[in-house]
């Protein structure tokens, strides 16, 4: 049951065996690196039983956490691996935190290794290091800080230096529950990413609002992109939030 | 060792700098401090726990910092370590063209972070309450500005800061150092390690040198988060810097060093504890950390709680119990390493103030008390680690070690009694060659917070009077209303004991030897004497 991979970007996998671990744009095909595949498994498995989240999987992708400092970055983050709300007292994440976690997408698994990032500006220069791999940026606000919301466009030409052209950027509000802190209204959220032609949700690390809603339109999006079949129509990001997002809000009204 | 540079990640372009002399440490000092030792007998290098081939830790002595204090307090430009290297890295921050980048994040960025900050620890500052805290300790910048309070928020503060920094310039004025002031039951303590000023205060009988020191340790973790060069530069950019901005989130790491300095006898004694474990296991598990290395891997170190349970270093490399402690620290405070794999860069200012090493932080299972951390020197090593860390794990379970591994986990450390010595409550034990010390469980009588720091803190008056400079002890017996204490140090090792009241001196002194062989009994498995390297 050896996935087998074929790195898009085979000069770098070879170029660091070691770290053969992490195969970064990939599609399914047969085993150009076999070796490569052989460890993959092993280690694979090691995983598997010290962190329980690693199944079986066809394709994996990277995927960043990205904005201010306490906007929730780590409780979205767990709300989608863990089903969870990390209430009470805030802890800062150190550096960056790297965890997975397989979602299925018609069928497939796609396996999201995230990078939830530290927001503090002492960080700044690690999470620049990471932003090239990554193939789907999540950007984070706080509705209920300002701030947080003015720097969005500090964030996104930090974005476009760092990170590579393609990269798939979801701007996200979160916070969604806390109605009466709002103090940026989802127009305003929408107007942005409509400048920057990024879709947008609001969503609640609390109550769990769009949280699996985002992951699962990034994985979509990364896997058609990847696996794009001839007779396939192209995969609209925009239309599926919509679509999706649609069914929830009504859920919630 | 040609690869062996270190980024100094000044700030967002990573200023890189090749170290000249082609060693990871500061030239000068790693040597001399570990070299001359044993003259016959009990001394260093034969003690019970003394390593069999050298130490892993760089031979650290009480207060060394302190004894260069004078000094560099006097010294305007007060390089932390007199250190060419350290200035030429300096030299190398400020040339970059990163002036504006950083201006304009602060544009950006704004106050907002620090105000975000959960304020927790929000407390009236005019209150009783906050005045009658045992310990406060206050960092502030040379403007005066604040940049830490233990309890209250720093903006109600500055007034208060401003005095302090005010005494500090009246008295500086002249041609002199303040050090600390006596008066009513308080010592007020003040460390000025530019460009940061330390003061404490203090409800405490404790020597003004066990206060310096713990101010110390809060400095080298400010320096942990930012390293010294990046400090100095920030300052020299701009006086009134606001510090708080870029140590955001980082406070809860000071509030529980500060906590440890109340309770653990390694930051007392410059040591650090073994998780007590079968030798066998503990060479089986250095040995599986030993193979899983990497180019720029430089320590691998495996941590139980506060507990070290092996280590293995480069060559020649040698860390320093006060780095190892900060470590502690930032893995004991922070909860998101349990989850996933953490990266984050990390100065051990004790090995090198000036440049960032990066460390891979994971526990083994997220429900495990086993804690491993890689420390590399290239920031762009998250994989290799990572790769490292699973070929660890996979040769540890091969060999079956993993599960001796967690049972020695699950046991308590060991109880006092097994050393046989009647009305012997407790005791530190430090092996002075290897860095380590070990201590038995704690006994019911001492196992609340309060009992707890009331225990160290009579360690901690014992400690300072043996190492008094003026008037050194080689021994001190001390009975108290609920116990009797007596303490001494040799060229080897150091011992604190403490007896129920009615032990008496003669029995103190003959507890010595048995517990001396009791521990060379079990020196194998309550130390690391095997140490490896890469």
């Amino acid at each position: 049951m050896r996935d087998i991979v074929s790195a898009a970007r085979l000069e770098k996998n070879i170029e660091s065996k070691t770290s053969s671990l992490f195969v970064s744009a990939m599609s399914i095909k047969k085993a150009t690196l076999m070796d490569n595949g052989v460890q993959n498994g092993t280690s694979r498995n090691m995983l598997e039983r010290c962190a329980s989240v690693n199944e079986y999987f066809d394709v994996a992708f990277k995927v960043m956490l990205l904005g201010d400092s306490a906007v929730g970055k780590t409780c979205v983050l767990v709300r989608f691996k863990d089903g969870a709300f990390l209430g009470g007292n805030f802890i800062a994440t150190v550096g960056i935190d790297f965890r997975n976690k397989v979602v299925t997408v018609d069928n497939m698994k796609v396996k999201l290794q995230i990078w939830d990032t530290a927001g503090q500006e002492r960080f700044r220069s690690v999470t620049h290091a990471y932003y090239r791999d990554a193939q789907a940026l999540l950007l984070l606000y706080d509705i209920t800080r300002k701030a947080s919301f003015d720097n969005i466009r500090a964030w996104l030409t930090e974005i476009y230096e760092y990170a590579q052209k393609d990269v798939v950027i979801m701007l996200l509000g979160n916070k969604s529950d806390m109605a009466a802190e709002r103090v940026i209204t989802h127009e305003e959220g929408e107007k942005l990413a409509k400048q920057y032609g990024v879709p947008f949700m609001e969503t609640s690390a609390k109550t769990g609002v769009n949280v699996e809603l985002a992951f699962q339109a990034i994985a979509r999006e990364l896997k058609h992109r990847n696996l794009q079949q001839p007779h396939e129509p192209k995969f609209k990001i925009h239309d599926y939030i919509d679509s999706q997002k649609q069914k929830s809000s009504c859920c919630r009204v | 060792m040609p690869d062996a540079r270190m980024a100094a990640d000044v700030h967002n372009k990573g200023v890189f700098w090749e170290v000249k002399n082609g060693n990871l440490a500061p030239s000068d000092r790693l040597r001399q401090d570990r070299s001359d030792s044993p003259t016959p007998g009990l001394v260093e290098g034969t003690e019970p726990g003394a390593g069999q081939e050298g130490a892993m830790f760089v031979h650290a002595q009480s207060f060394e910092d302190l004894t260069a204090v004078s000094e560099s307090n006097t010294d305007d430009n007060s390089a932390e370590v007199g250190d060419s290297n350290l200035e030429s890295a300096q030299e190398a921050a400020l040339e970059g063209g990163e002036e504006e980048s950083l201006e304009a994040e602060q544009e950006e960025v704004g106050k907002e972070e620090v105000q975000s900050r959960k304020k927790a620890k929000e407390e009236d500052v005019t209150s009783e309450t906050w005045r009658s805290h045992r310990k406060h300790v206050f960092v502030l910048s040379e403007a005066g500005k604040p940049i830490y309070t233990r309890y209250g928020t720093e903006e109600a503060l500055s007034s208060i800061m401003g005095v302090m920094m005010l005494l500090m310039s009246i008295v500086e004025d002249k041609k002199n150092i303040i050090r600390s002031i006596h008066a009513d039951g308080y010592r007020v303590v003040f460390l000025r390690k530019s460009p940061l000023i330390l003061v404490g205060v203090f409800q405490t009988n404790c020597s003004d040198r066990e206060l310096t020191r713990e101010l110390q340790y809060i400095y080298y973790q400010i320096v942990s988060l930012l390293t010294l060069t990046q400090l100095n530069h920030v300052f020299q950019h701009r006086q009134s810097y606001d510090l708080r901005r870029l140590l955001a989130g980082s406070e809860h790491l000071t509030d529980n060093l500060l906590r440890l300095l109340d309770r653990d006898p390694g930051l007392l004694l410059s040591a650090v504890m073994c998780l007590p474990l079968a030798s066998s296991a503990r060479d089986m598990v250095s040995s599986s950390l030993q193979a899983a290395k990497a180019k720029n891997l430089v320590f691998s170190i495996l941590l139980a709680g506060n507990r070290l349970v092996t280590l293995v270093r480069k060559k020649d490399q040698f860390l320093h119990h006060m780095d190892l402690h900060l470590l502690f620290n930032l893995v004991g405070s922070s909860s998101s390493f349990r989850a996933g794999e953490g990266w984050t860069p990390i100065c051990l200012p004790k090995f090198n103030p000036a440049g960032f090493f990066h460390a891979h932080i994971s526990y083994l299972e997220p429900a495990s008390d086993l804690c491993l951390i890689l420390v590399s020197t290239d920031r762009e090593d998250f994989f290799n680690l990572s790769d490292c860390k699973k070929r660890f794990l996979e040769r540890l379970r091969r060999r079956n070690a993993y599960q001796s591994l967690q049972e020695a986990l699950n046991m308590p450390s060991y109880p006092v009694s097994q050393v046989g010595i009647p009305e012997l409550r407790h005791f530190v034990y430090k092996s002075k060659s290897s860095g380590l010390y070990t201590s038995p469980d704690l006994p019911a009588p001492y196992q609340g917070e309060e009992e707890l720091e009331r225990l160290m803190g009579l360690y901690q008056q014992l400690h300072s009077c043996l190492h008094n400079p003026t008037r050194l002890l080689r021994y001190i017996y001390r009975c108290a209303d609920t116990e009797n204490l007596y303490a001494l140090v040799t060229s080897g090792f150091e011992l604190y004991l403490c007896f129920s009241p009615l032990g008496t001196k003669s029995l103190a002194v003959s507890a010595v030897n048995k517990l001396l062989k009791w521990i060379r009994k079990e020196e194998d498995r309550l130390f690391i004497l095997s140490p490896l390297t890469y």
